[in-house]
């Protein structure tokens, strides 16, 4: 096919991209989020979670908690039914007993009038530990005699599945071409920017909870089997829901732990997890390490296909042994393999608990197999467009696990995302270090997974006004259910789309559905929906007939009008005067039409055998980037994703959805991990997980293949999460591509390939044991406690001059308040203040100038705020380093908030603007009870203020003819974060342009940092290679930390590319 | 602590509970002001974002006590009775928003910029979404409501003139 579908040709409302149920809500403000709502007598939680990954619980110390003034409840797992939960096998108790399983098992809770009340009680709870050797890795896991996370699962192996369709031996055998391979997948979080939350009640014996769940159903189910109770006891409703990806799919303790506190106090309850609690216990993607063998015929035809697998479900399984299924077998329903053989397992570990994130298993499972396709492509000299072309699955085809494909565009796909990214044409003109890859990957449309049955159910009902009202508990996670769901019914039903409601779900009202996973709702639910429609329709039009005393086939309705089909428009009657008089005559009854729908699909056995979905949705995914030799950074400049979902039914949307799951991709293959301590996520907070943000996205071209599945509504399949899938893999491929490196292990990091390309420069590296990480700039509150701060009310003191400043600093137990945002962030990070009294700078005249004085200098005082830096004209153009330095911070908002005061005063080197000033010469003036003093800056790095000294202002002056300074900051990941090295320098030439002065400065090479005045360059004509020459005493001189930005080795060597870089961009600008 | 300042146009005063407190909490807590939403309470996400005289200025960073006598805009005040603001008009045209959590931040972040530079550079507007995250979208859409708000900006423009 390669034209819409003559289907689609009529339809009015399917198709165009009306106006979204929740816009109007969601840009004024009004969208009401859980974190949102407010009760009378609402009452605050809060969560004490374990420090350990594995220990004993020896006893628990209430009373001193309790006795705190403001405290409701204090709650432990004996306060719990005892009763284990989960959503396939029960293992995870509300509030650990006896045991704890990973860094962030939660120990007690509690629930008091404030939440700085909740978690200063959270703070006085006293819990003793035996601490037990844990598991922290699969290998742990795996290894003889190893300890058990739970007792009863010997081996550690919570699930398995172990099975071969069809003769892989023989298939192996008859193959000319055999590649294999073993790729390793890293835990991903959703990073939902709403975290998971839950106001809960207890009233006349019934729970009410206020849920951000994409899973109203399934949340009840499983909150009162967590509970004990039957499910009638408990009502969820579902409140707005910021961001789910499957991290909000009712497999956490929040809700379950806050319900327990409503019953407990009588009182309502809001329990929000704060972000790190969020990294910590919402199931993030599952890691695996996954083998493949394939074998092809000389003409690329595949044959034979066997995988083995391990995966870490972490210490509680939720929905992990589904994924392991659909990592294990999906795949093979996308390309023609005619045997699979499969072995896979689920480990148990005392890490971090993994579950479903868009995707669910397929972007671990393609991001090994897509590239053994891509190197087979190599091995058989086939152009791998070609190759996956050749191989894709059609329609009528049925995979060795009886997945039935019906409608099927896959080749439409590749040939449509290799056109829209040039492909034959890029390919043929092969650039240096620059690549070409691409991958394919496939969905269900909902999936039998719960039990025999994924259907849903709706009700839609015309009310007397004319407009009607879909009942559905299928719910909108942000994605644009409620949209489609109504364009569905409106174009069903015959009615303008604004005159189709949605009514947000609540279990008390709306009809039982899964809810929003498994790409299921537009598949699932829209058939539901359509069918209810249709059957309202017919009980209005029949009313109509009535009405009109004519047969129904005479009668039509246009656009929320019924009237006969040949009648003149005035004979026609708008639906509300039909629905009225159907309601409002003896026996009259309203116009509810009930539609059901079951996916037609099988409920696989024990070995995963049997048609997960009644369809499939696919897509294919090219990239082209191109790779930094010097550093092994990746800038990604194209992606094309041609998606088959079958007909599109609101194209802004789908694209909306396609583009979000590729950035999420784009985040899973270069910039979202942590390293993990003893079995925690080191620092576990955005700064150190940064996002794909807008500023380095590649060119992103979206398509939809011309398609039409037959058992959708108008033709409709999902789309959730295949943009996702394919994108690490894709990356990779492309990489190989530009480099000849191929990258088995996920995240992709610039040092790996940086490694791969340079193995000389780590030849003599000696790896040196990890030591345990510091805390960030702001020290953390220990591990287990909430974040945020407790109760303390400081003094505020504005100052209005230096001197009184000096003074009230010299009393002691105070703090300086410039920009205040490190005072904000400490106190949100350790849960107090840094004094009893804050005294605030930024009224102080003096300390808010900005001048250049008579000789040229620039003066700026400590007050100052970046931003007015950043916007000084003179400034970019007089001392370029300087604005360089600012203009790394990356954000007119962040610059606002730091101060020169806060930049210089701590005297870190590992800050941006110190570096630029280092650089530049400048001079710091401080003052102190005994008076002012200047200093130069770098003698202030060697020596330290003194402690009762405040930053008063910096002076730089004008720099000579010929000069030119630079600075760059080198983050590993590309987004905003400290970085891995940040450097500045400044070259002064003389009359015939030799070097006359060389300075760089290098940062975060140790805690000062590194200052080289490059003499050996004086009176000599520059050259990169001398520059480089020159820099090569900051590898001696580099004394970096290994870290999640980069081991020790790499540190150092960036140190040196970029100490040569910044040179060499300053010895331009003074030329 | 008693601190005065101007919030969506309306004289307010607040008598701050603790002399530390965050902007953030004032505006959701004391007025009720749920527009600007926590992500990650440590200035990194930017979707607490709100405008002090006229910049955007994430509230969760934001103390409080330094705010006296300042002009704070929230997304709650952008739009009249009959109609929404031009750029709250572009992101619903543009079908620029999914769950939604971020778009106040967004919206705010984008009339900053319009307000102080009716013509931005691609690479003006680049910076201006990068500064605030949205984990749905992928930003291309909001990319395409700043074309339309600055569209609209200019037409208005014209139309002045």
């Amino acid at each position: 096919m390669n034209a819409p579908d003559p289907r689609t040709a009529g339809l009015l409302i399917v198709g165009k991209d009306v106006q979204r149920t929740d816009a109007i809500p969601k840009v004024t403000g009004a969208a009401l989020y859980v974190a949102d709502i407010q009760m009378p007598g609402m009452l605050h939680g809060a969560v004490l979670r374990s420090p350990h990954p594995n220990a004993r619980i020896v006893s628990i110390d209430l009373s001193a908690a309790r006795a705190m003034p403001g405290v409701k409840s204090v709650i432990t797992g004996e306060d719990t039914a005892h009763k284990k939960w989960g959503a396939f096998r029960p293992d995870l108790y509300p509030l650990g007993i006896a045991r704890v399983r990973y860094v962030g098992d939660e120990v007690a809770a509690v629930a008091a009038t404030t939440p700085e009340i909740a978690r200063a009680a959270i703070d006085k709870i006293v819990v003793k530990y035996e601490v037990l050797p844990a598991v922290l890795s699969m290998n742990q896991a795996m290894a003889p005699n190893a300890p058990l996370v739970h007792d009863d699962c010997v081996g550690n192996i919570a699930h398995e599945f172990n099975f071969e369709r069809g003769d892989v031996d023989a298939g192996f055998k008859a193959s000319d071409c055999i590649v294999e391979g073993t790729w390793e997948s890293q835990r991903q979080w959703h990073t939902s920017l709403e975290t998971i939350g839950c106001v809960a009640k207890f009233s006349d014996g019934r729970y009410t909870l206020w849920c951000n769940t994409q899973t109203p159903y399934l949340a009840r189910g499983r909150y009162s089997a967590a509970l004990g109770i039957p499910e009638s006891q408990m009502r969820v409703i579902q409140t707005e829901v910021g961001g789910g990806f499957g991290g909000k799919s009712g497999d956490d303790n929040c809700s379950v732990i806050c319900a327990m506190l409503a019953r407990k106090t009588g009182k309502p309850v809001k329990l929000i997890h704060t972000r790190e609690e969020e990294f910590l216990a919402s199931h993030p993607r599952m890691p695996m390490r996954y083998w493949v063998r394939l074998g092809f015929s000389k003409a690329g035809k595949v044959l034979a296909k066997e995988i083995k697998m391990w995966a870490d479900n972490g210490a509680y399984t939720g929905k992990s042994q589904a994924i392991l299924g659909a990592a294990t077998v999906r795949h093979d329903a996308l390309y023609k393999y005619p045997n699979a053989r499969a072995h896979s397992k689920l480990l148990y570990t005392n890490l971090v608990p993994t579950g479903a994130f868009r995707g669910f298993g397929n972007p671990s499972a393609d991001w090994a197999v897509e590239q053994a396709w891509d190197l087979a492509a190599e091995k058989l000299g086939i152009d791998i467009a070609d190759l996956l072309r050749v191989n894709a699955v059609e329609p009528g085809d049925v995979s060795p696990h009886n997945h039935k494909i019906t409608s099927c565009e896959l080749k439409q796909c590749i040939d449509k995302a290799t056109a829209l990214i040039g492909w034959k044409a890029k390919h043929k003109n092969k650039k240096p270090n620059r690549g070409l890859g691409m991958g394919c990957s496939l969905h269900v449309n909902g999936r039998r997974s719960f039990g025999d049955w994924d259907g849903s159910s709706a009700i839609v009902r015309i009310n007397d006004d004319g407009r009607a009202t879909i009942i559905s508990g299928e719910g909108e996670i942000g994605q644009g259910t409620f949209t489609v769901l109504r364009q569905i019914a409106a174009e069903e039903l015959g009615l303008p789309y604004e005159d189709v409601d949605i009514t947000r779900p609540d279990t008390d009202v709306h009809p039982y559905a899964l809810g929003a996973l498994a790409s299921r709702v537009t598949y699932v639910a829209g058939n539901a929906v359509k069918r209810a429609a249709g059957e309202a329709s017919k009980q209005l039009m029949a009313a109509a007939a009535e009405q009109f005393k004519l047969p129904v086939e005479d009668l039509t309705i246009i656009n929320g009008q019924i009237g006969p089909k040949a009648g003149p428009e005035s004979a026609y009657k708008p639906v509300s005067v039909i629905v009225r008089a159907n309601i409002y005559k003896p026996g009259g009854q309203p116009i509810i039409g009930v539609g059901n729908f079951d996916n037609p699909s099988e409920f696989p056995d024990h070995s995963r055998f049997g048609n997960e979905s009644g369809s499939y949705n696919f897509a294919a995914q090219c990239v082209e980037l191109e790779v930094d030799p010097g550093t092994g950074m990746v800038k990604l400049d194209e992606i094309s994703a041609v998606v088959d979902c079958g007909t599109v039914i609101h194209p802004a949307a789908a694209q909306g959805q396609v583009h979000g799951g590729m950035v999420q991709g784009i985040g899973f293959a270069m910039t979202e991990y942590f390293d993990l301590w003893n079995g925690q996520p080191t620092d576990p907070q955005l700064k150190d997980y940064p996002l794909p943000g807008a500023a380095n996205l590649p060119v992103m071209h979206v398509a939809f293949a011309d398609s039409y599945e037959p058992s959708g509504p108008f033709g409709a399949k999902g789309l959730g999460e295949i943009g996702l899938d394919a994108i690490p893999a894709a990356i990779a491929n492309a990489i190989s591509d530009a480099v000849g490196v191929r990258i088995h292990d996920l995240p992709i990091t610039s040092e790996k390939i940086h490694r791969a390309l340079h193995p000389e420069l780590y030849a003599d590296e000696i790896a040196l044991p990890a030591v345990e990480p510091k805390g960030g700039m702001w020290s953390r509150l220990s591990v287990g406690r909430p974040s945020g701060p407790r109760p303390f009310i400081p003094e505020f003191i504005v100052a209005i001059s230096v001197e009184e400043a000096v003074a009230l600093y010299a009393e002691g137990e105070s703090a300086l308040v410039s920009g205040g945002m490190s005072h904000a962030l400490r106190r949100e990070r350790t849960g107090y203040p840094q004094a009893k009294r804050l005294v605030s700078l930024a009224r102080v005249p003096e300390l808010l100038d900005l001048c250049i004085d008579a000789k040229s200098a620039l003066h700026i005082g400590s007050a100052v705020n970046q931003q007015r830096i950043y916007d000084e004209a003179k400034v970019k153009t007089g001392w370029q380093a300087i604005h360089d330095a600012l203009e790394a911070v990356g954000h007119t908002r962040l610059r606002r908030m730091i101060t020169l005061g806060g930049s210089i005063g701590p005297l870190i080197g590992g800050f941006d603007l110190p570096i630029a000033l280092l650089a530049l010469h400048a001079r710091v003036t401080v003052a102190g009870p005994q008076g002012r003093r200047t200093l130069a800056l770098d003698e202030a790095f060697q020596n330290r203020f003194a402690k009762d000294e405040l930053v008063v202002s910096i002076g730089v002056d004008a720099l000579h003819a010929r000069t030119g300074s630079a600075f760059h900051k080198y983050m590993l990941r590309g987004e905003l974060e400290i970085p891995t090295v940040n450097v500045a320098a400044k070259i002064t030439l003389d009359v015939a342009g030799d070097c006359a002065a060389a300075r760089v400065v290098v940062g975060c090479m140790g805690w000062k940092p590194i200052v080289l005045d490059l003499v050996d360059l004086i009176g000599k004509p520059l050259s990169e290679q001398a520059i480089r020459e020159s820099v090569q005493t900051v590898r001696t001189l580099a004394q970096p930390v290994a870290d999640v930005r980069g081991s020790a080795a790499y540190k150092r060597e960036m140190a040196v590319e970029w100490a040569a870089r910044v040179l060499i961009t300053a010895w331009q600008r003074a030329k | 602590m008693l601190i005065k300042f101007t919030l969506n146009g309306d004289a307010v005063e607040v008598a701050l509970k603790t002399a530390d407190r965050l902007l953030a909490d004032v505006l959701r807590e004391d007025f009720q002001l749920t527009g600007a939403k926590l992500g990650c309470s440590i200035g990194a996400c930017g979707i607490c974002t709100v405008l002090v005289d006229g910049e955007p200025t994430p509230a969760c960073l934001q103390l409080a006590a330094l705010c006296d006598g300042a002009d704070i805009r929230t997304v709650e005040g952008l739009a009249t009775a009959d109609a929404l603001h031009p750029v709250q008009q572009a992101f619903v045209n543009q079908t620029a928003l999914q769950c939604g959590i971020c778009i106040p931040g967004h919206v705010m972040q984008a009339c900053s910029l319009l307000e102080k530079n009716p013509n931005p550079s691609e690479e003006e507007i680049k910076a201006s979404v990068d500064s605030v995250y949205c984990r749905c979208t992928g930003y291309h859409r909001i990319f395409e409501a700043y074309r339309e708000a600055i569209a609209t900006a200019q037409k208005t423009a014209k139309v002045k003139a």
